[in-house]
């Protein structure tokens, strides 16, 4: 950790503690009362949008229009409810919302727009029509990224799956729609599945279980909800060679895509498996800006612009032949093209690289690291 | 844990302080929950309205029926984790066969379907637990897994319909204006309840909770009683069940499986004894609805994200502090004692000032010689028959399970790199057994498992940052924390007085809001090659950590079996109050069993972090409940006092192994689900208790 990341911190924390005692009441009262009930924010891509909305409220185009209170309801659902009810009734214009559950918060939600708030769900989805939601279309993941992996096999080959959380709306479209492509191709055979929570932590034991019983010679392919960075790890501890690695369908992560770059790529803080490595990959993403992106229209609802319902955010797809390095990771290069990060700057290989919207100019890699906006 | 029970005052004759004494713990709750109402309305805006009354009485509603449940099956001495997974069943089943077409619902016919369904788990729950003698811990264990699969098979996302009728019924007003719904049902509960308490039933249920042998002596029908509680429990998760299903409008196959631990946690904040025969639903339901309020205290206080889980740890502590604010408190005990102390010590009379004579009696004894001449030392069989009948059955399972992969995926048994993957996926699982196992044996247990894992990965990667050379002192930096957090669990747990399973969520709490605050969301550095290489290469067939294992597992049997501290262990599990009277130092060691605990935990930690390469938030979370089942599984007791560490290790094996197998097939999650509960019942059908006598 370099030092200036050190001061960076502490200076966060230190701004936090000021934000902790709150804003005097007269200061507030002329912004806008908006609040923000994550669910769980022990994961890396909670934390990661938690920080994009920090960050967009801190922008000059909201922070003196925004007066943004960020809680946490945890993986209870009941909480969340009852969490929602109290924003609203101590003056919320608006609420922001990764829900828990796409059809538990139904009945208080519409109790929320019945009062006058807008409530945005990011991520994930809210089913009563009273919502704005702001997400990817899961089901077309799940597709594209079949469909990619079908093409690299040339149709015929084994494969393992790695899914999500069972029981979720995004886990059962994305497996569902890459079950439908895969079903179509009668050699294509997925000879282990197992469920990896989206955590590549998780999806490194699944498969040291599955492959106890199997070789990676005996594998064709993978698809992978989160792993593909892991699961390109333990191909390389196993033995391959960079060329040798199976081509994988996967999530966004920053050491996934570094290592998607050709092989002796020049790359600052890299080191083996974090490196470069020519993987053959398609790198799909939830992308974590669409909390900021809600943020942002909600501030537009409020202030009477005409919103759509529903967002359908683009589906942040990467591949070999598109893959680029950013130097800074400033918006407007983003905006060039690139799309992963350089380990010097990015610590984290698991920390996810679709960062980057049309839509968000206010916000960068500093506000996914830290929750500081650009300029 | 008598002691209480024994320092209360002897009866004062005036009914009305023996009243308050008796119900101090459900008293003392609802003092807690008004206070924090109070603090509520004084710092919002508004004064409280009827609206947000009606409101809140509806958001604690399902975890207050829920924890009436487990309040009921603790009080006879159980422990129950299937619940919030009954809490999501009934939901799917309700969502699932509601038709939305048909023009109205009844609600007696959904609600006791609900009910139906819960009281059809418990009885399941109950058969086992009473009629077949298994531990509860486990058989609800393995309900919790299955019902989690048929829940899924059920409904595999959220969705389906529930009829607004419910809705409008359960959270409605029962008298307009005045009397919220929620409320009336809570209040009929508890008016059941009260009813039950006052039949024999009712004194049985506490007899058995009390002492089980005795109840038996004097006739109670312990079985009976036992099946009873479950199913009266069941009934009340279903109804829960009911309840979340009328507030939602919907069905989500996970919608009740995050309820589990804040239940205990209500139910202790309510003046309840784990282990049974102490407090009520009174309590308990004021708990459920403390827990629920601080969600609107970190609201009105504007707890920013990062600090809100330390916010609630804290809470948490307070309220159970609260709760045993008394002369007769482990606390007032300790400063008593404290001062007992350094009067003893001013006047120069403490043991350790007084001169040191042996004071025994000389007898003649026989030498180490003769007594092997006396008496030859039995067979190995013999002497350890206790231990090998409750470890053995974990290592049958485990062959068996070895067995059908065989046959089911082939290359295992001859293949080497099935096995050195079984014993490195086994490691951390191994470790933690260690320090869980110590703290059960101790009849206590840690939930603050993982996030010390947490935080423990991820300060060792942000120090080392693949710098072999930084783990020299990262390591020790990251036992020492972990030391620190074992500490405050122990001091907490044996000088405060609170319950092991409080104090411990709370530090889980507290050290998830150190991680995020640490790490700002993301956490930076990743393993050592040193590391990486210890958890991951290849010397032969054989992964270092193997090798690091066999020691491990050879100093865990001698640390528990061999050493005065092991002893001491087992002497505090069997007995607290003999443990006391013989002059072991039980404060001294359930310290230093939890800093045992969060030792291993952290070790566990810095192993993952080689394992993945990276520290990761959350990274603990999936070893929580496992790291309890490989205890339990392996013969150990819950309510402590009995267990071998090879025991343990044998049911991280065999659960181990199991996964493998399950992992190398396709079947569905669901079906997965169902299968690992089975097995697990049917791995520690074996460990049956033997007939009372």
């Amino acid at each position: 950790m370099g030092i200036g990341l050190k001061v960076r911190r502490l200076a966060l924390l230190a701004g936090m503690a000021v934000c902790a005692l709150g804003l005097s009441a007269a200061e507030a009262a002329e912004k806008h009362k908006i609040f923000l009930s994550m669910s769980y924010i022990g994961n890396d891509w909670q934390a990661e949008a938690a920080n994009m909305i920090k960050a967009m409220a801190a922008h000059k185009s909201l922070a003196d229009k925004v007066d943004l209170q960020v809680q946490v309801a945890g993986p209870n659902a009941q909480r969340q409810i009852q969490q929602i009810n109290a924003m609203v009734q101590s003056g919320a214009e608006a609420i922001v919302v990764y829900p828990i559950s796409p059809t538990a918060l139904n009945q208080v939600v519409k109790n929320a727009c019945d009062k006058g708030v807008k409530v945005f769900a990011y991520d994930a989805e809210i089913t009563e029509p009273c919502a704005y939601n702001v997400h990817i279309d899961q089901l077309e993941a799940g597709r594209v990224t079949a469909e990619w992996l079908v093409k690299k096999l040339n149709g015929k080959g084994n494969i393992i799956a790695i899914t999500g959380v069972p029981g979720t709306s995004v886990d059962d479209q994305r497996t569902k729609a890459a079950k439908e492509v895969f079903a179509k191709y009668p050699e294509i055979k997925i000879v282990g599945e197992a469920v990896g929570m989206w955590s590549q932590a998780v999806a490194r034991t699944e498969l040291s279980k599955i492959l106890a019983t199997r070789n990676w010679n005996d594998i064709n392919g993978l698809w992978m909800q989160v792993g593909c960075f892991t699961a390109n790890s333990m191909q390389l501890e196993a033995g391959k060679k960079a060329s040798e690695l199976l081509p994988c369908a996967g999530e966004g992560s920053n050491g996934g895509r570094i290592q998607m770059l050709p092989e002796g790529t020049d790359v600052e803080g890299a080191a083996p498996p974090y490196a470069p490595a020519g993987a053959q990959r398609i790198s799909y993403a939830s992308p974590p800006y669409s909390g900021a992106l809600a943020l942002k229209l909600a501030v537009e609802a409020i202030e009477g612009k005409d919103v759509p319902k529903t967002t359908i955010l683009p589906l942040p797809l990467v591949t070999n032949e598109t893959i680029k390095l950013c130097d800074e990771g400033t918006w407007a290069e983003m905006k060039a093209g690139c799309n992963v990060f350089k380990p010097s700057l990015v610590s984290n290989p698991g920390w996810f690289a679709s960062i980057f919207s049309d839509q968000t100019p206010e916000i960068g890699l500093n506000a996914a690291l830290v929750g500081q906006p650009e300029n | 844990m008598s002691s209480a029970a024994i320092s209360s005052p002897v009866s004062t004759g005036f009914g009305l302080r023996r009243a308050l004494t008796r119900h101090r713990g459900a008293l003392i709750a609802a003092i807690v929950l008004a206070t924090l109402l109070f603090i509520v309305d004084w710092i919002s805006a508004g004064p409280l309205t009827y609206f947000d009354v009606s409101f809140l009485s509806s958001g604690g509603a399902t975890s207050a029926l829920a924890a009436v449940g487990q309040t009921i099956v603790i009080l006879s001495g159980g422990f129950d984790l299937s619940a919030g997974a009954v809490i999501s069943l009934v939901n799917v089943v309700l969502a699932s066969s509601m038709d939305p077409m048909a023009p109205g619902a009844s609600i007696l016919l959904w609600t006791a379907v609900g009910i139906g369904v819960g009281m059809a788990v418990g009885a399941f729950n109950g058969f086992f637990i009473a009629v077949l003698r298994m531990q509860p811990i486990v058989v609800t264990l393995s309900t919790m897994f299955i019902l989690q699969g048929v829940t899924l098979l059920v409904m595999d996302k959220p969705g389906g319909f529930v009829s607004p009728d419910l809705g409008t019924f359960y959270l409605g007003d029962a008298i307009t204006g005045w009397l919220p719904m929620p409320l009336v049902v809570i209040g009929v509960v508890l008016l059941a309840w009260f009813w039950l308490k006052g039949t024999r039933f009712g004194t049985a249920l506490y007899a058995v909770g009390s002492d089980p042998d005795s109840a038996a002596a004097v006739g109670i029908n312990v079985v009976l009683v036992r099946f009873a509680v479950y199913v009266i429990a069941g009934g009340c998760y279903g109804l829960a069940g009911v309840f979340i299903s009328a507030q939602t409008g919907s069905g989500d196959p996970l919608v009740g499986n995050p309820l589990l631990l804040s239940m205990f946690a209500a139910v202790v904040v309510g003046g309840t004894r784990l282990g049974g025969g102490q407090g009520g639903p009174v309590g308990t339901v004021f708990g459920a609805y403390i827990l629920m309020m601080v969600v609107n205290i970190l609201l009105v206080l504007n707890v920013s994200a990062y600090y809100s889980t330390i916010a609630e740890g804290t809470i948490l502590v307070l309220a159970a502090l609260a709760g045993s604010l008394s002369h007769a408190s482990v606390l007032a005990v300790q400063l008593r004692a404290a001062r007992a102390r350094i009067a003893a010590w001013r006047a120069g009379i403490l043991p350790s000032q007084i001169e040191a004579i042996d004071r025994r009696l000389k007898i003649a004894g026989p030498t180490q010689n003769q007594r092997g001449l006396a008496s030859p030392r039995p067979a190995f069989r013999l002497r350890n028959a206790e231990t090998l009948r409750y470890a053995l059955p974990a290592y049958v399972c485990l062959l068996i399970i070895v067995i059908v992969t065989q046959v089911w995926l082939g290359r295992t048994i001859l293949n080497p790199g099935y096995w050195n993957s079984l014993l490195v996926l086994s490691s951390f699982l191994a470790v933690l057994a260690l320090g869980q196992g110590t703290v059960i044996l101790t009849g206590g247990l840690d939930l603050s498992v993982p996030w010390t894992i947490g935080i423990s990965g991820i300060i060792l990667a942000g120090m080392v940052n693949g710098s072999d050379a930084a783990l020299l002192y990262a390591l020790p930096v990251v036992l020492v924390m972990a030391c620190a957090i074992g500490f405050a669990n122990g001091f907490g747990i044996a000088y405060l007085g609170i319950s092991p399973i409080v104090m411990t969520l709370a530090t889980n709490g507290i050290l998830q809001g150190f991680a995020l605050i640490y790490s700002q969301g993301t956490p930076a550095g990743f393993s050592s090659p040193m590391l990486r290489w210890f958890m991951t290469a290849k010397l032969g067939f054989v992964t270092p950590i193997v090798l690091l294992m066999v020691v491990f597992v050879a100093g865990a049997v001698l640390l528990l079996g061999r050493t005065p501290f092991g002893r001491r262990v087992y002497g505090i599990g069997n007995g607290l109050r003999a443990a006391r009277l013989s002059g072991i130092g039980v404060e001294r060691t359930l310290i230093l069993v939890y800093m045992l605990s969060a030792v291993c935990a952290a070790v566990v930690g810095i192993m993952l972090t080689g394992f993945s390469g990276q520290a990761s938030l959350g990274m603990g979370d999936d070893y929580l409940l496992p790291s309890i089942a490989v205890v339990v599984v392996g013969g150990a007791l819950i309510t402590g006092g009995r267990g071998h560490y090879l025991g343990m290790l044998g049911g991280v094996l065999l659960l181990t192994a199991l996964q493998m197998l399950l992992a190398g097939t396709t079947l569905p999650y669901a079906t997965r689900a169902i299968l690992y509960g089975l097995v697990v019942l049917g791995a520690v059908m074996a460990l049956r208790e033997r007939r009372l006598q």
